[in-house]
């Protein structure tokens, strides 16, 4: 790793002040267990990525960090460990799932330093783009190693140009969940919904989200659950402690004598962003749950690309779907 | 000077006959003959049979007296449960690991590293990143001082330099920086510009072995096929088919893993005048001494290496050096300064040895009532950029299992651009395992015969049936009717897809048993001892403790037979070589019969000087007060700490006042040659139970029970945990351990802990039950055999053959991934 220069910002305004006098060779920076000790120890750069010089600390902006439960909704700093997450009471009692997919993330080591900030913007794990020696499209390269070579883990939906999966856990939740996310930049705040929050590669194949080099993600809000909601949440992981998701399925939605009212379907660790499964949502609307899953989750095949080696993860995904609508409820 | 080529030797009979009296000699000290001795004396068995007379080693006909320590009953501290001396500093932290020694003014070092797994460097040029502040020297091809230009590691052709022109592995160096710190190393190491000749690469072994793969060297063989074994023939092949009332064929893998130790490989070297010193994560500091000592063109007493004692682990790929620790050395010579070198973990995945790639394709023939009439097979190893064998190596378990009265093995080795081969816990021996034993479960379920039923209806009894050495007291019998007893086999035995335990969920049981050589015990097995002024036991050994308690039971075998508490006794945890002798590599699973029988003489050499010392005092002692007395060193003992009469335990002298009548300390000394009557041999069974989720492909292990024979325990608390982790290890193997290569590229994608999948402790089986079995052996100390790695050979076996019970389906490469789980329900 290159030496780096490290600033602690006090404020919000005060670290975009930094990311925009030092421009793209700084970043952000929190628990820093994928910035530092992943893309910088790993020397992960190229044309389209430079290899951050200065890193803005926001761990040291106090109305970054933190839990809080007010007028029916959640509101938790992007600085927040993951720990501090799945400790929450308040969490677990009324958003479980986000509390489960941030509990599914990596060891308890790296939950006590990693942030929700970071696991949601964190860098994909794609083994091409990671290797310092494949100088893929996401790097500015101008080739996606995984079309020819080994992308047993790569994208089955959604993959254009590049074939990345997007890492995030608890993006998967909170995109369920419905959140919006606030953003600070040099002309102030925006809240923006995670709907629209993920960049797909078609879009812009340098980043995985909109956030521009000198914006940063402040908070998350997730609304309070409406009555009569449903929610469950699973990750299949090859191994159980330090690992990403194959797939993972988070369900939100309304019922009424087990008929599907509203809600939302998304799955992880299949797509280049967190991919909502409307296809799956709209083969459920007015229908009976427990009998319609099975046909439902089908529908995910009607949207799936896989590749060489991953057809596999079409028929895991089909199986989770229907297990965790079927688990929410129980 | 000419260097003997102990590899190239071993396969080519050629060049074996041309060797000198001379080569001979150097070949016997050779730190890579050491190696091969203790952890793949199968694969030099046949070289041994042939050019054994050259060797300068003890034959069967040498006189030898009975095994002594068999006689010991009464332990006092052997075979109870005793902690790790460092378990203290392992948990807390304050033990020294390499890592933590950073001498004043140390350089640290990076090494620049081809990405290219065949290639020609043609240019490096280190202009910019010298003028880089903090950057001392930059050693590549272009300026290596003379002298070490000749200086080559292991066998050939091809050859490994210290900085190769052509280039035959990703990783291979290509310039070694040093700098004042590791950043600035890192940095500089992006600032060298070097040109390459790419050339094309062979990454496919089962590719490269054709013909119409271009050669790399002047190779008489076919493409990059390395060395091709003489097959093995027992018996007549073509009987035991025509015998057969039925047979089955099968096609079996493993994947190519790595040890990933926990401790990175890290060395720290500094030269006082012409004396070079290195402190280093290693496995046999000997062995390495005389590695560097080769390499630096040096005598053995102008090098000395330090083991800390505290060491990450090993597992085979730490007995000698690589080639950045000679870097480190020379890069200190130049400089002035001592320099360190930790490799990062992407190197020590890539650049070390690893667990060869196999293929065997085997067809077993069997009666209708069971009995076996004979064994076809082929193996080919993939052994990666050099030359090794490794291929021959997975035939002992075939040979030594089961009565086959009819055998044919082949073993081709095939080398290719990609990850080296080298020792890793049981090499070869678990790809044996695996072969043979799906072969014997589809068989039993061919035939109708419940598998355990066939597996103790063909035991091999008796011994080596080819070279007629017999075994000592085998307990392959009783490990796997244990191992079935403790899985439940009589009620869970049930017919392949035949219990669905939750919704497309199903439960699977098998049952396996096999063996290996290692554990036996090889030549440098000295040790010393001394018994102080104040009667206490200090022990002093070279052997070297990678976490899984050598020194403790140094101590306690020292302990015990010198007849001092425990508590009274000392051992350093380091090893050096300026001040102890060499008791072998801790590979082989050897300490306990290498080590452990050098410090079972010395300790019996300081006990019978400390009796005759004892009979001397008593009689003078009786002088004095005008009394006779007629006593000799047989008529005493040493009882905790104290010199009694056997006759008369009453009557008693201390050990201090001993050692006071004596004037000084009593030093023993011991020098252990082994006993080759025997074939010693590791037994072992295990059985488990699995949950095969037929929607995710999940395998999950919900049961592991590993039996071995381990002829005597000598420390039980450490030797369960040794099983544990063997078996942890090999369930990893079994269902997720496998280094990637981009097949376009050659480039390694997966060498992180991330996306190298070892188990996590949440994939480890709820329940290991070990079950130790002690029939004492001949040959052994106390009758002790190693258990260093046999627990690791059998869990693909009987995770491939449980997972058949489940889902009626093989899956025989491994790992047994989820996609392959998948795929092979799909042909159901």
């Amino acid at each position: 790793m290159k030496s780096f220069e490290l600033y602690d910002a006090t404020s919000v305004q005060e670290a975009v002040a930094l990311l925009s006098k030092f421009g793209p060779t700084s970043k952000v920076v929190a628990g820093g267990s994928d910035l530092v000790t992943g893309i910088m120890k790993d020397w992960v750069r190229g044309k389209g990525m430079p290899y951050p010089e200065k890193l803005i600390d926001i761990t040291t902006i106090p109305e970054m960090v933190g839990i809080k439960v007010a007028n029916n909704a959640l509101t938790v700093g992007a600085a927040t460990t993951l720990s501090s997450i799945v400790d929450s009471a308040d969490i677990k009692k009324t958003w479980p799932i986000l509390s489960q997919s941030a509990e599914s993330v990596a060891s308890p080591l790296i939950r006590n330093f990693a942030t929700l900030g970071g696991n949601i913007n964190q860098r994909p794990r794609c083994w091409f783009f990671r290797g310092e020696n494949f100088a893929c499209y996401k790097k500015g390269g101008d080739f996606c190693f995984a079309v020819t070579g080994d992308n047993r883990y790569h994208a089955i939906i959604g993959g254009e140009l590049c074939y990345i999966v997007h890492p995030s856990d608890t993006a998967t939740a909170l995109l369920a969940l419905n959140a919006k996310a606030t953003i600070a930049g040099p002309s102030g705040q925006r809240e923006v919904p995670f709907d629209t929050y993920f960049t797909g590669p078609r879009e812009d194949v340098l980043r995985e989200n909109l956030l521009k080099h000198d914006e940063l993600l402040v908070n998350v809000t997730v609304p309070q659950p409406a009555a009569n909601t449903r929610m469950a949440f699973f990750k299949l992981k090859d191994r159980q402690v330090y690992d990403f998701a194959l797939c993972s399925v988070a369900a939100v939605f309304t019922e009424e004598n087990g008929v599907w009212k509203d809600g939302r379907v998304v799955l992880g660790g299949v797509s280049p962003v967190p991919y909502r499964a409307k296809v799956v949502e709209e083969a459920l609307a007015g229908k009976n749950i427990k009998q319609a899953a099975k046909d439902a989750a089908g529908r995910i095949r009607t949207v799936a690309r896989p590749m060489s080696l991953n057809g596999y993860k079409v028929d895991i995904a089909v199986g989770l779907i229907e297990r965790v609508l079927t688990s929410a409820l129980v | 000077m000419a260097k003997v080529d102990v590899i190239r030797a071993i396969q080519d009979h050629r060049y074996a006959n041309s060797l000198t009296p001379d080569e001979w000699r150097q070949f016997a000290n050779h730190p890579e003959w050491d190696l091969l001795a203790g952890e793949m004396p199968e694969v030099i068995a046949p070289f041994v049979q042939k050019y054994g007379d050259k060797l300068p080693f003890p034959t069967a006909s040498t006189e030898r007296a009975a095994n002594p320590s068999l006689a010991a009953t009464n332990f006092s501290v052997l075979g109870t449960r005793v902690r790790r001396l460092q378990g203290p500093g392992t948990v807390s932290g304050q033990g020294r690991y390499t890592q933590h020694i950073v001498p004043g003014g140390t350089l640290f070092m990076k090494t620049l590293r081809s990405p290219h797994p065949h290639a020609k460097v043609l240019k490096v040029d280190t202009s910019k990143a010298e003028k880089l502040p903090g950057v001392h020297y930059i050693l590549h091809r272009g300026n290596l001082p003379k002298e070490y230009q000749d200086v080559r590691l292991g066998g050939g052709p091809p050859y490994r330099d210290l900085f190769n022109e052509e280039i035959y592995e990703v990783g291979s160096p290509v310039a070694a920086i040093a700098a004042d710190s590791e950043h600035i190393a890192d940095e500089a190491m992006r600032l060298i510009e070097v040109q390459y000749e790419v050339m094309s690469p062979a990454l496919n072994f089962m590719e490269a072995m054709k013909s119409s793969t271009p050669k790399q060297w002047d190779n008489k063989l076919d493409g990059t096929t390395i060395n091709v074994e003489s097959p093995f023939k027992r018996g007549d092949i073509a009987k035991g088919m025509a015998d057969a009332e039925v047979t089955v064929e099968n096609v079996s893998t493993r994947a190519t893993e790595q040890h990933m130790a926990l401790e990175m490989t890290t060395s720290v070297g500094w030269w006082n005048n012409d004396k070079f010193t290195m402190v280093y994560t290693n496995q046999h500091s000997h062995g390495t001494r005389d590695g560097l000592a080769q390499a630096l063109k040096l005598p053995q007493n102008k090098v000395r290496v330090i083991q800390p004692g505290y060491v990450g682990s090993g597992y085979g790929y730490r007995s000698g050096i690589d080639l950045a620790e000679v870097h480190v050395a020379l890069l200190s010579k130049l400089t002035g300064r001592p320099v360190r070198f930790m490799y990062t973990r992407e190197e020590d995945f890539v650049t070390r040895t690893h667990r060869p790639q196999f293929y065997n394709e085997m067809k077993l023939g069997v009666k209708k009532d069971g009995t076996i009439t004979g064994l076809q097979g082929k193996v080919v190893a993939n052994v990666g950029a050099q030359r090794a064998s490794a291929a021959s190596g997975s035939w002992y378990g075939i040979q030594h299992t089961y009565k086959i009265p009819n055998m044919q093995l082949e073993a081709v080795d095939v080398f290719t651009n990609s990850y080296k081969s080298g020792p890793y816990r049981c090499v070869s021996h678990p790809s044996g395992t695996l072969a043979i034993e799906t072969l014997i479960d589809m068989a039993a379920y061919k035939i109708g015969m419940d598998p355990l039923e066939l597996r103790l209806k063909n035991l091999n009894l008796t011994g080596n049936v080819d070279t007629k050495k017999p075994f000592s007291n085998p307990g392959i019998e009783t490990c796997l009717r244990e191992a079935a007893k403790v899985v439940g086999w009589k009620d869970k035995f049930h017919k392949p897809r035949a219990k669905e335990v939750r919704p497309g969920v199903f439960h699977g049981i098998a049952v396996v048993a096999n063996c290996c050589n290692h554990g036996a015990g090889t030549g440098s097995a000295t040790g010393s001892c001394i018994i102080t002024s104040d009667g206490s036991l200090q022990v002093i050994s070279a052997s070297n403790d990678i976490g899984s308690g050598q020194r403790t039971q140094q101590a306690i075998i020292a302990a015990e037979t010198v007849g001092i508490p425990l508590e009274r006794t000392s051992i350093a945890f380091e090893v050096d070589t300026d001040f102890n002798s060499d008791s072998g590599g801790t590979n082989g699973s050897r300490q306990t019969n290498t080590a452990g029988w050098g410090m079972y003489e010395a300790a019996m050499d300081a006990k019978n000087q400390a009796l005759d010392w004892a009979a001397k005092k008593m009689i003078d002692d009786a002088k004095k007060a005008n009394q006779t007395l007629n006593v000799k060193a047989d008529d005493l003992d040493i009882v905790k700490g104290e010199v009694v009469m056997k006759s008369d335990p009453t009557k008693k002298v201390a050990l201090r006042d001993v050692i006071a009548f004596a004037t000084g300390p009593i030093i023993g000394r011991g020098l252990h040659i082994q006993d080759p009557t025997w074939e010693r041999t590791a037994f072992f069974a295990a059985a488990c139970e699995v949950e095969v989720d037929t929607l995710t492909g999940t395998v999950a292990v919900t049961k592991y029970v590993s039996a071995h024979d381990v002829g005597r325990a000598i420390n039980p608390f450490i030797l369960e945990q040794q099983i544990e982790g063997g078996v942890i290890m090999g369930i990893g193997a079994a269902l997720h351990e496998e280094m990637l290569i981009d097949q376009a590229t050659g480039l390694p994608i997966n060498p992180n802990i991330l996306d190298y999948k070892a188990l996590s402790i949440k994939d480890v089986p709820r329940t290991i039950d070990v079950v130790i079995v002690e029939h004492p052996k001949d040959y052994g100390v106390y009758g002790a055999h190693g258990v260093g790695e046999p627990p690791i050979n059998p869990p693909a076996a009987v995770i491939a053959n449980a997972v058949y019970n489940a889902i009626g389906v093989r899956v025989d490469r491994m790992p047994i991934t989820r996609d392959k789980i998948l795929a092979a329900l799909k042909t159901v």
